[in-house]
């Protein structure tokens, strides 16, 4: 790098550079005393790099020589520390480096690095190695090797042989069927430099999955405990990657042999709770390759995944994962019955759900006490979870419930179950004066059941009656029921209740023929 | 500003403005706007430096002390360069602060004469900011260049530290991975100063120690290829590495199977290609996981995978290609393993040999367009063949001319009479009196190779 200007290096203050590794020094320190994450170690990171990132734009380069306890600039002396411990000179001098140039355009992110890498205190630490592995940009060094004293080496003669040589040409080309006339032509088509381009690009990314594939194969022809160290390790690093697709295949392998207990390791809370926003921020393959991955761990870590998952925000990935953990729950509730009790109602409400989702019959009776919860969020997660044990004659109960949301749930679950039996009991409060002071969401829902679960004709007959009904006063409040009942008519979609609709829209009565009009519009 | 690209872009720029003057007027805008990209780009590098100089040595363009290296991305530009330098007999080219457009176009045209007008211009006081140095007759070694001397102990001591490490992993001793990482970074050092001068050390076949030669050359042999293909130092150290260390599964063969003298029986061959799955567990063992050793791993592994899904330990679907570091070592552990002799094969095939059954089995053994590429780097007469010539002489080919495969820059070291001499070095390709007859064993002539390219 010695082509820059040289009158400008002559001409430099050498109180700057002293200044600058002076700087770099108490940098290096406050590195290995606080780690690069600390503030005060940024207080003496920041300056460093602004006097140095100005140093070089005005000089283009500041250029190092190490000396055993010294380290020179342009010949002058800039930095001497005599102890060995202490002398970031003699760190250098040790493993070989004599020269050290920092050139402009030196990123934050390199000078941080250099910093790291001289500031290694380990015992085997190769500061050479280190830099070199490094790959910096704006920073160049020199290192000389260890041994310098000459080398042993002799250039063996080849073996002769009493042999025709010419015919043994002659031999190889028939045998190999090589034509050594045949013109090469080695340049690359466009294509084939993009194909190439791209490989080379490819090389940039760790390849795993081809490591883990090779070791895998190993495994298949001898149990070798390195690879199965190696693999663990892997796994490690593919867990806190979130590779959970290559972190499957491995715990697939090596769970055949069981005396490993592969998982043990990472069966702890911590570790499952810090799960927790991944199913919120993963893309759907990963999700999916998380979700199948948890199915590995053993009963134990359900409390953890309980609460793990209920810190989750996506619905659809909440559902999902509790399907998960009620698959490895299998027929074994019993932790997750303790936290029917869980004073953290979100924790409640995902115990609940996942219950639910194990669809046993014999832990119903075990949700009684939360059937009155204050939080209608955890008794509509017990409707949705009697939903999935199929218990709608419990969840008739909740048709009371103080709150509207958990009646519209109630009845969203019965329709879905189709339970006839609350037929009359629909009618009964459809019939009643009461029903038009409810909301229209909850209306609707009440059509909806009626629909769901009500025999046809009967059905039809009724929405037919209420579409019709003739109203001496409140004409206004009715029309929100003749509209539903038209759209209970469409749902039913028989001849019958087409008929009734084809009749309505040509009633003189402008809301029934409204209502009728834009069912049959939207059909 | 980083020099290497720096200087790499100037090259291009400087070839597309020669070539601007070849087709265009001078007036014309497509030749002023390159000569304005060329003279900008040039100012922002004489603003740190006090001239640009390109100079020829050994065939090789340094820019400003900086080797430019044949790389598939600004291939054309830079033999273009090269290509020039011989023909205009040119040593140097100093570009000075203060050049103008005007003055930069009328010495790119230069560049479509012949040597007597270039001298003519070049001392009529054309120029004020643009210098140039002719050959002459003998090189000269420029005051910043090292000696051959260092690439030498390079590779002897990465040879040693290589013998080291396999030796003492065969007889159980702790092995010094420190020093051996030490050994791929100088090598990629050597490698990017003067890849040629580090691959005639490959010429060098010994016999006795050909399991630690062999993974030595390897591994210069995929990091040349590596170069040439444009790798950076991270991906350098990966294949480097992959290369050196793709055999070390040796160690757990044992040694009377692996130096058996003649032909193997089938259980034999079938405990040896146990190497290339042992390979995977001496790596681990030797260098632990990282990013290096999951890419070594791999390749060790898949060394004996043919392109086609064939080969060894594993048959893979044809749809699955061996990976791409894999392929690069698959070819230059055959070109190796074809070139020195070994106990079951103690008359090896002769380079150019070599090179034609590589080429031959490119699409089923090896991938075709990396074929193309070793073809490129190791041409049809690969550093160290022995040519017999038309003349009646007897050379040695002392490095390859990019661009031009068939027509190596060659030593004499045999006259007419087969008597040996220390003969011309001629540059084949731009002495046209003297062609190739054939290449042969050194054998025959009693030559050894590596006497000349060491």
């Amino acid at each position: 790098m010695d082509f820059i200007i040289i009158q400008n290096m002559l001409n430099r203050s050498e109180d700057k550079v002293s200044d600058l590794i002076q700087s770099l020094v108490k940098t290096v320190k406050a590195y290995q005393m606080y780690g690069l994450n600390h503030p005060s170690f940024r207080n003496f990171y920041k300056p460093l790099y602004e006097k140095l990132n100005e140093f070089l734009s005005v000089y283009g380069i500041l250029d190092l020589q190490i000396e055993k306890f010294t380290i020179l600039n342009a010949g002058q002396i800039v930095y001497q520390e005599n102890e060995k411990d202490l002398s970031i000179a003699f760190k250098l001098f040790r493993d070989g480096i004599r020269d050290v140039s920092f050139t402009e355009g030196l990123s934050a992110d390199e000078l941080l690095l250099f910093v790291e890498t001289i500031g290694q205190t380990a015992k085997d630490q190769d500061l050479a190695l280190g830099l070199w592995e490094s790959n910096f940009l704006h920073l160049n060094f020199y290192v000389v090797e260890e041994e310098e004293e000459p080398l042993n080496y002799l250039i063996p003669e080849p073996q002769y042989f009493d042999i025709d040589y010419d015919a043994q040409v002659k031999d190889i080309l028939n045998q190999e069927r090589i034509d050594i006339r045949q013109a090469i032509d080695p340049d690359l088509s466009d294509k084939e430099l993009a194909i190439i381009n791209a490989e080379i690009a490819g090389e940039n990314a760790v390849q795993v999955a081809p490591a883990i594939t090779t070791m895998i194969s190993f495994l298949d022809f001898e149990k070798s405990p390195e690879i199965i160290d190696s693999l663990e390790e892997l796994l490690e690093q593919c867990i806190n990657r979130h590779d959970f697709f290559n972190a499957r295949r491995i715990v697939q392998r090596l769970n055949t042999f069981p005396e490993l207990k592969i998982l043990e390791k990472f069966e702890k809370e911590a570790v499952i709770l810090g799960f927790a926003e991944l199913p919120d921020t993963l893309d759907d393959t990963a999700f999916n390759d998380f979700t199948a991955f948890l199915g590995f761990f053993s009963r134990k870590t359900i409390s953890y995944l309980v609460r793990m998952s209920a810190r989750v925000g996506r619905k659809d990935r909440l559902d999902y994962l509790r399907q998960r953990i009620a698959y490895l729950a299998q027929d074994d509730p019993e932790s997750l019955l303790s936290f029917l009790s869980a004073g953290d109602t979100m924790v409640l409400i995902n115990a609940i759900a996942i219950l639910g989702q194990m669809r046993m019959k014999t832990i119903v009776s075990r949700f009684e006490p939360i059937y009155l919860h204050a939080d209608p969020r955890v008794r509509i997660a017990v409707i949705e979870a009697l939903f999935h044990i199929k218990e709608p004659a419990i969840i008739f109960r909740f048709l009371e419930d103080p709150d509207q949301e958990v009646r519209i749930n109630t009845l969203q679950a019965l329709t879905a179950l189709r339970y006839q039996r609350i037929f009359n009991s629909i009618v009964r409060r459809l019939r009643d004066k009461e029903f038009l002071k409810l909301d229209i969401a909850e209306q609707r829902e009440y059509i909806n059941c009626l629909v769901g679960v009500g025999d046809l004709k009967k059905t039809g007959r009724l929405l037919e009656k209420i579409l019709f009904k003739w109203m001496l006063f409140g004409g206004k409040k009715y029309r929100v029921m003749r509209k539903l009942a038209a759209q209970g008519l469409a749902q039913l979609a028989d001849e019958a209740a087409l008929k009734t609709l084809t009749a309505g829209s040509q009633r003189k009565n402008k809301d029934i023929r409204q209502a009728c009009e834009m069912v049959l519009r939207n059909r | 500003m980083n020099l290497y690209r720096s200087g790499k872009d100037l090259i291009n720029q400087f070839y597309a403005l020669v070539k601007s003057t070849q087709i265009y007027d001078f007036k014309n805008d497509v030749v002023l706007a390159a000569a304005d990209k060329f003279v900008t780009h040039l100012d922002k590098i004489l603003i740190n430096a006090p001239q640009v100089e390109f100079l020829r040595y050994r065939d090789y363009i340094f820019f400003n002390k900086l080797r430019m290296r044949f790389e598939i991305e600004g291939y054309a530009s830079l033999q273009f360069l090269s290509e020039s330098f011989k023909i205009l007999k040119l040593k140097s080219i100093s570009f000075l602060p203060g050049i103008t457009p005007d003055e930069a176009i009328r010495f790119a045209a230069l560049f479509r004469e012949d040597h007597d007008l270039m001298l003519k211009s070049m001392t009529a006081g054309d120029f004020r900011s643009v210098a140039v140095q002719f050959a002459g007759p003998d090189e000269e070694i420029p005051d910043f260049l090292q000696d051959g001397e260092q690439t030498k102990r390079t590779y002897f001591k990465a040879l040693m530290v290589t013998k080291n490490l396999i030796q003492n992993l065969w007889t159980g001793q702790p092995v010094n991975v420190k020093s051996f990482r030490r050994v791929v970074y100088t090598l990629i050092d050597s490698i990017s100063q003067d890849e040629y001068g580090v691959m005639a050390l490959t010429t060098i076949k010994n016999f006795d120690e050909y399991t630690f030669n062999h993974s030595l050359n390897v591994g210069i042999l995929t990091l040349a290829m590596g170069q040439r293909l444009g790798f950076d130092k991270k991906n350098l150290v990966k294949l480097g590495t992959a290369g050196l260390l793709h055999d070390i599964g040796k160690v757990e063969i044992n040694k009377d199977l692996l130096y058996k003298p003649g032909k193997l029986t089938a259980p034999e061959w079938d405990r040896l290609k146990l190497h290339s799955l042992y390979s995977v567990r001496q790596i681990l063992k030797t260098r632990g996981l990282d990013e290096i050793s999951i890419s070594a791993l791999v390749s060790a592994y898949q060394h004996h995978w043919n392109y086609n899904g064939t080969g060894y330990p594993a048959q893979v679907p044809s749809e699955i290609l061996p990976s791409f570091l894999s392929r690069i070592i698959r070819i230059c552990d055959a070109y190796d393993a074809m070139t020195t002799p070994r106990p079951y094969h103690p008359i090896p095939y002769i380079p150019t040999l070599a090179v034609r059954v590589v080429w031959e089995r490119q699409g089923s053994f090896f991938d075709p367009i990396l074929v193309k590429i070793f073809l490129q780097l190791f041409g049809l007469y690969p550093v160290g063949s022995c040519l017999e010539l038309s003349s009646g002489e007897v050379a040695v080919v002392l490095k390859e001319n990019p661009g031009h495969i068939d027509r190596p820059i060659i030593k004499i070291v045999r006259n007419r009479d087969q008597e040996p001499v220390d003969g011309a070095r001629i540059d084949l390709s731009v002495n046209a009196d003297v062609n190739i007859d054939r290449a042969v064993y050194p054998q025959k002539y009693r030559i050894n190779p590596a006497v000349y390219l060491t």
